[in-house]
């Protein structure tokens, strides 16, 4: 039986969701189907997720970049869930943020350990890219 | 709609035609189709053969006359000029209230509150993340906020939009206040404008507070009461920007409107009202994209089928009942974070969209909300806008200025048959509930979003500064973030507080009581005593919170 | 086949696992999902320890409300304290092998809930309902000690019966209005079904469906135990009590029989289907092509054919 397969050929595995107060799921679903369009394994969730669940679910599912969907203020809350994966040893998992975030919060979530913030308008082959190397980064932990 | 090509009587017409059209395939060898967003397919040109003014009284008449297609009001623009309605929300109550005097200097005399997301979730201020308090929007959780935030200001003679999903609290307030200053409720004008849960349900679901059948009912008691007590107040709006902008084609989008609009209405009348006592008080709201024609010919549509559905199936009989009086804003989607100057371009043309569409009242977006909230700057680019294009463009001169052209009436008309195709489906899922309760809704927007996304990514869409024409920049037109000041939220949160220790605690829990057992009763009305609560100091997210536990928490359903 | 390696980094990920930590389970969980190096020797540390969880399989039409009443089943198990584990299985697409993986999403009540221990899987290819190795991951979580362990296969409708390798119990979920208790019949899953339970009973034509189920299993008259049908509303809970009890009750009813060698041999038997499988399909063999034509021109049944390949070429 061939049973053995390198770790890094395995499907990046990616959870998409969406934390604080906006219920928006346009942009999260579109790109859900992108990154499975692109090969990936998308966990997706549905809005208001708590940062403790957001927590469990990262590290049951064992996913190698979360992704959070931010439409309104949102992205305000990442840094704690930064800080909530740091304490539960998944230090290794990316987070991405996309959405309308002004530039002075963008420093300030990439200040907070944020790989990346997709604006709107980012492409898919962009996305795509940052993801499967994210996803590579992740799993080299 | 699309007849047999007649026979016209031009001399020398397809003659001419056929030149042309020989000419024209010599210079362009391989036409590709070009299709709409709605999937409709654009011809290079459109003739008489299209649309001919022999079908002017089917298709157009009169303004103010059926089927309505030139406008709803006898004079349309150049009677009465659209409302300009610019929403507004940032700071506390007093914040608020200040600005809301200087917009009432300057003449508005319509007003819009964004509350804060918070309070659109149903919650009190203290009970989520402060990091998040007042950052979208104003916060207004009871009597006391909504009396600071409507000091000094004439209930009585100002029209407000409320954003306020159900069960419509801050309605609710504004009645008490209106009770307290001695105002009778049949002054109080103004849209519930956020009451279309089923848009909700499938697009905004941070809207989205009580689960759907309790939904329904609410919805049904809020149209009920003021139509009875509050005769001025348009108590639904059936929001098609929330469909459109999750993704749904301008055609689908006024597709599902309609759908929603007749089943709202039919949920009235299985309760006993008559359809000529509410229909006069819908209202809708659309979002117009950059498809300039598109968007044109989706309105016109839209306003023809809704004065043929409620007559044919609804059979009202009052002539306003009939009319599609709608607000439009133009579509936030559609602008772009790259080069944002060019939003000003894409605003322009879709307020032209909706103006020539035959709106009542038009919100412009700012060119810099891809950033955050507008800038003061922005905001009045925004409002000068519609002034340029009234004042100096003159587009509100001539009624209805696109009728009678080839390619607008032919599009209407396919436009129309679109429209009317997807109500089809929805009609045979069981109409609009059934059809979101299903997920079949859902489904078809996510696809339609997602064949747009590929469109996009493949470049087949155009968008400038994104996937066409771009150049380097570098980030400059924000202004400084405009964050509440945490000391000002503390301040306003331990007034929150305050008031909620000062109120006397046996009348809250009675007033909470009365709206459960009305939640669980069949014949209650919910929102009279939202009403009675609202007045005895019951806040926003105790309302919300006492209804989400009788009548179950409003999920959406999430379709992966 | 690997043997595995017994890097320092596996013992001390096995250590972990068999300690109960949950990040040290997810990671298991994914190197067996991935079939990494590591996987034979995590496998080989739990399987002292298996054959003391419930397991069972839920398995039904898309749409039916599989995730929707397992939340429901695990609220009850909640209730009652017992830890639960469960592996959603979502299908691949067939064209970029990525997958939406959107079970968890009706499971919403638990997020928090330590107790309870959900990963989603997707079939990546893999026919009747589950992934390839959807049954070790069931391993797992019964050796680090979760009382309940539940399957929730990919809805496709097509015939997943290969749960029922793995399940103790086997739910079938139907609902009115999907047409699907027709489909379920002649998919093979009514065989399987320990218990059938019509969903959505909240909708109107659901007795409609009850009854139709019912009489066709009148007709099977077969003799194994008899099919429970039970009506439940998954949304709000209705009926799940009683199908708790059901799956219990069930479960005691066949534990005497379930020996731990019974339960090696059902999978040895299973693997080694999937090694030969693998060997006849798959490989070079010009031994394997001649036999092949002799059974082409008559000169061997099937039956002896296979004998001799099982012998000759895959008695290494
Ligand atoms: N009315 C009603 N709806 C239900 C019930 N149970 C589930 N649903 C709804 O049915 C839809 C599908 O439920 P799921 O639990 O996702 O179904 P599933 O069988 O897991 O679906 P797949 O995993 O996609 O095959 C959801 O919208 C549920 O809310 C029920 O008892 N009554
Ligand atoms: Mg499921």
């Amino acid at each position: 039986m061939e049973s053995t397969s390198n770790r890094s050929q395995r499907p990046p595995k990616i959870l998409i969701t969406k934390i604080g107060l906006d219920g928006h799921d346009r942009g999260s679903r579109v790109i859900a189907t992108q990154l499975r369009d692109a090969g990936m394994e998308v966990v997706y969730t549905g809005p208001w997720q708590e940062i403790l669940a957001v927590v469990k679910l990262a590290l049951e599912e064992d996913v190698d970049v979360i992704g959070i969907s931010a439409l309104a203020t949102d992205h305000l809350l990442v840094p704690k869930l930064m800080d909530a994966l740091r304490s539960a040893d998944l230090a290794h998992v990316r987070v991405v943020v996309g959405g309308i975030v002004p530039p002075e919060d963008e420093s300030a979530l990439l200040m907070a350990g944020v790989s990346k913030v997709f604006h709107p308008g980012s492409s898919r082959d962009e996305i795509v890219s940052d993801m499967n190397r994210l996803a590579s980064e992740a799993r080299s932990r | 709609m699309n007849q047999e090509p007649m026979q016209l009587p031009l001399p020398g017409f397809e003659n001419a035609r056929a030149t042309w059209q020989r000419d024209y395939s010599k210079h362009i060898a391989d036409d590709h189709a070009i299709r709409n967003r709605s999937g409709i397919q654009v011809n290079a040109l459109y003739t008489p053969h299209d649309w001919d003014s022999e079908r002017y009284m089917d298709d157009l008449g009169f303004p103010g006359q059926l089927p309505m297609t030139r406008g709803i009001y006898t004079t349309m623009h150049r009677g009465r000029p659209w409302s300009q309605r610019q929403l507004i929300g940032l700071g506390t109550p007093e914040d608020y209230n200040r600005r809301l005097k200087s917009i009432f200097k300057a003449g508005a005399s319509a007003i819009s509150l964004i509350p804060c997301n918070s309070v659109y979730r149903g919650y009190d201020m203290d009970e989520v993340d402060p990091l998040l308090l007042g950052t979208c929007g104003t916060i207004v959780n009871s009597v006391e906020d909504m009396d600071i935030f409507l000091r000094d200001i004439p209930i009585d003679q100002i029209s407000a939009a409320q954003n306020d999903p159900l069960p419509f609290t801050l309605l609710a307030f504004v009645l008490a206040v209106a009770k307290r200053r001695g105002i009778p409720w049949e002054k109080v004008t103004g849209t519930s404008n956020q009451s279309d849960y089923i848009s909700h349900f499938v697009a905004n679901h941070m809207f989205f507070r009580i689960a759907l059948p309790g939904s329904r009912r609410v919805l049904t008691d809020h149209i009920e009461f003021t139509n009875k007590h509050v005769p001025g107040w348009n108590p639904v709006s059936v929001v098609g920007q929330h469909m459109q902008q999750a993704g749904a084609t301008p055609a689908e989008a006024m597709a599902f409107t309609l759908c929603t609009a007749l089943q709202y209405a039919e949920d009235c009348m299985a309760r006993g009202m008559a359809p000529d006592t509410f229909l006069p008080r819908f209202t809708f709201f659309f979002d117009i994209s950059v498809s300039f024609f598109e968007e044109i010919a989706k309105l016109r549509a839209g306003r023809r089928v809704w004065s043929r559905v409620t007559r044919q199936r609804l059979a009202a009989k009052d002539p306003r009942s009939w009319r599609f009086k709608f607000h439009a804003q133009t579509s936030g989607v559609d602008l772009t974070r790259q080069q944002p100057l060019n939003n000003i371009a894409r605003v322009t043309l879709q307020a032209m969209a909706g103006l020539f569409g035959g709106l009542q009242s038009l919100h412009t977006d700012a060119f810099d909300e891809v950033f955050s909230t507008p800038t003061e700057e922005a905001a009045r680019v925004a409002v000068s806008t519609q002034n340029i294009l009234r004042h100096e463009a003159h587009l509100a001169d001539v009624i209805d200025p696109l009728g009678g052209s080839y390619y607008v009436e032919t599009l209407t008309n396919e436009m129309e048959q679109q429209v009317e195709t997807t109500m089809a489906k929805i009609d045979d899922a069981g109409g609009m509930y059934k059809a979101v309760e299903s997920g079949l809704v859902q489904t078809m927007i996510g696809e339609s979003a997602l064949a747009f996304q590929r469109q996009v990514d493949s470049g087949e869409q155009k968008i400038i500064g994104v996937n066409a024409y771009q150049v380097e920049e570098t980030p400059s037109h924000h202004a400084p973030l405009k964050r509440p000041d945490p000391a000002v939220t503390a301040t306003q949160l331990s007034r929150f507080k305050a008031f909620k220790q000062s109120r006397n605690q046996a009348r809250i829990r009675a007033a909470l009581d009365t709206l459960a057992s009305a939640a669980n009763s069949e014949n209650e009305n919910i929102f009279a005593r939202v009403v009675e609560a609202a007045d005895v100091g019951v806040t926003h997210g105790e309302i919300v919170a006492c209804l989400r536990r009788e009548m179950g928490v409003g999920q959406p359903l999430v379709v992966a | 086949m690997s043997t595995g390696s017994n890097s320092e980094a596996t013992t001390d990920l096995t250590a972990r696992l068999l300690r109960g930590e949950p990040a040290a389970l997810a990671r298991a969980i994914t190197e067996v999902e991935n079939e990494t190096t590591e996987m034979s020797a995590i496998l080989r540390a739990t399987q002292p320890r298996l054959g003391k969880a419930t397991i069972v399989g839920f398995t039904g039409a898309p749409g039916a409300g599989k995730s929707t009443l397992i939340s429901a089943y695990i609220k009850v198990l909640r209730a009652r304290d017992k830890t639960v584990g469960v592996v959603t299985v979502d299908p691949s697409s067939p064209f970029s092998r990525g997958a939406i993986l959107g079970d968890r999403i009706r499971m919403a009540e638990h997020t928090t809930d330590l107790g309870v221990f959900v990963r989603s899987v997707a079939a990546r290819g893999h026919l009747g309902g589950i992934s390839r190795t959807t049954a070790r991951i069931v391993d797992i979580f019964d050796a680090v000690g979760k009382d309940v362990v539940i399957v929730e296969t990919v809805g496709a409708g097509q015939s997943e019966v290969a749960v029922a390798e793995i399940a103790d119990i086997k739910v079938v979920v139907c609902a009115p209005g999907l047409g699907d208790d027709v489909q379920a019949i002649k998919a093979g899953l009514l065989e399987i079904a320990d218990i059938l339970v019509v969903n959505k009973h909240d909708l109107p034509s659901a007795d409609t469906t009850i009854r139709s189920l019912k009489a066709m299993l009148d007709l099977r008259n077969n003799n194994r135990d008899a099919v429970q049908v039970l009506a439940t509303v998954a949304t709000t809970g209705v009926g799940v009590n009683e199908l708790a009890e059901t799956i219990e009750s069930k479960c005691t009813m066949h534990r005497p029989t379930r020996s731990p060698r019974t339960r090696i041999r059902r999978v040895l038997a299973g693997i080694a289907g999937q090694i030969v499988e693998t060997h006849l399909q798959d490989t070079d063999d010009s031994a394997i092509d001649a036999v092949c034509d002799a059974v082409q021109r008559g000169d061997l049944s099937f039956e002896s054919a296979a004998q001799r390949l099982l012998a000759e070429r895959l008695g290494r």
